[in-house]
């Protein structure tokens, strides 16, 4: 393989590392899992580059596609799903509501500071309720059924709020294209 | 068409939230719904969008040179393009994304916006062709549905050759929140076999396509009202009844 690959490769690494690396700690939470899934994310977008179509969708939605998937797919081989689980039923903001809420840790990145505020504010405007449940799904991979088990709620409800979060957070976060589908 | 009910199952999708047989379907629904995949490619912005919401946690140094050495045992797929260009095409948007000035940031906002539109709209006309293709086709069958009493009502129209159904619904409310039609397929002495779940508009009307799973020949087609994402079997007596 050329050097000129690997330079690719690892301006890519550069520039996403330690955003890929955050969400699969704050996924799998041990850091020689994190090293793992984060060697893994990288390794499949080195082999599927050529399905990544920068016209339908950013770099960063690709990798943390990718990311979730394989820390998931990890957690659940660990068998530490119930674990995982743990850590999301705590209610307090101290619990797994921690790693979305909190967006004001010092970066020397400007641009990707005014992303991480960006997306704490817009997460603190959410009702408790449908932050919960997104990040129910987000870090810990579970379905709606999954989700109504585990904080004992009607189905229904827990649909209904994950899609209203997901849709107000769509608003706040990509404001011009919200219209996308929509009468 | 707008606002289906297929719409609903976007933003769960993107977050992996649908229950397996939900995804499923929808998946196949997104085979034949541009509209719908770029709504799920919305909401997998957000998705990308929160990883920088993720309490920060600085990589290794040394991690940077396992994952260099990862990609050297490992071969890309082979594609079209060279995976390297398109890597650095991704560095490069990166490079806009990240390191662009807050007017970048607007410009790719804009660029973004621009792309949705164009998407919607090539979304729009791909589903109006989409049905005028299915209807003008010889093999079409249709059947009127009746329901007892007069409204509403509706005929389809069975695409045989492509195994398409189009749904032209009449004065037929929404379903309430957190409801869907289904449509059945009902073979001779079989259980109900689900085409796929729809909504109609405000005014009454619905147009939508769907899929008649392989080999379903039916003998008589019917319409519930079920949970949103719809039922493996239906769940209510039909309220809209046609044979083939």
């Amino acid at each position: 393989m050329a050097a000129g690959d690997e330079r690719a490769l690892g301006e890519l690494y550069d520039r996403h590392g330690s955003t890929v690396y955050a969400l699969a700690r704050a996924i799998v939470g041990e850091r020689a899992d994190t090293d793992e899934v984060v060697a893994d994310t990288f390794g499949q977008a080195w082999r599927t580059a050529g399905q990544f179509d920068p016209a339908r969708g950013s770099v960063t939605a690709w990798l943390a596609t990718i990311t979730r998937t394989r820390a998931l797919d990890l957690v659940r081989a660990r068998g530490r799903r119930a674990r995982v689980l743990e850590r999301a039923a705590q209610e307090s903001d101290a619990g797994f509501a921690a790693p979305l809420a909190t967006g004001d840790a010092p970066d020397r990145d400007v641009e990707r500071q005014e992303a991480r505020q960006l997306v704490a504010h817009s997460l603190a405007d959410l009702p408790e309720a449908q932050r919960r449940v997104i990040e129910l799904a987000y870090f810990g991979g579970l379905t709606h059924s999954e989700i109504a088990t585990e904080l004992k709620e009607p189905l229904g409800t827990v649909k209904t709020r994950l899609r209203a979060g997901m849709e107000k957070l769509r608003d706040a976060l990509t404001p011009r294209v919200s219209r996308v589908g929509e009468p | 068409m707008t606002g289906h009910s297929w719409m609903e199952l976007a933003a769960p999708y993107a977050v992996g939230a649908l229950d397996p047989a939900e995804r499923v379907e929808f998946e196949r629904h997104l085979e034949t719904c541009a509209e719908c995949r770029a709504d799920v490619q919305g909401f997998r912005e957000v998705t990308g969008q929160l990883a920088h919401g993720v309490t920060p946690s600085a990589p290794p140094t040394e991690l940077r040179d396992r994952v260099l050495r990862r990609a050297r045992e490992v071969r890309p797929l082979p594609v079209r393009r060279r995976p390297t260009a398109l890597i650095w095409a991704a560095a490069a948007a990166v490079v806009v994304a990240m390191v662009g000035s807050y007017g970048a940031w607007r410009a790719s906002s804009e660029a973004r916006a621009l792309r949705s539109s164009l998407a919607a709209a090539e979304a729009e006309r791909d589903s109006t062709r989409q049905v005028l293709a299915a209807l003008l086709d010889s093999s079409v069958a249709t059947t009127d549905l009746a329901a007892t009493g007069k409204a509403p009502s509706m005929r389809l129209y069975w695409n045989r050759a492509r195994n398409i159904v189009v749904i032209a619904a009449f004065d037929l409310p929404p379903a309430p929140a957190g409801r869907t039609y289904q449509l059945w397929a009902i073979e001779k002495g079989r259980a109900p076999v689900s085409v796929g779940v729809f909504n109609s508009t405000p005014t009454g009307r619905a147009v939508v396509t769907l899929q008649m799973p392989a080999g379903v020949k039916p003998a008589v087609s019917a319409v519930t009202e079920e949970p949103a994402g719809g039922s493996p079997q239906p769940t209510q007596q039909p309220f809209l009844v046609g044979s083939w």
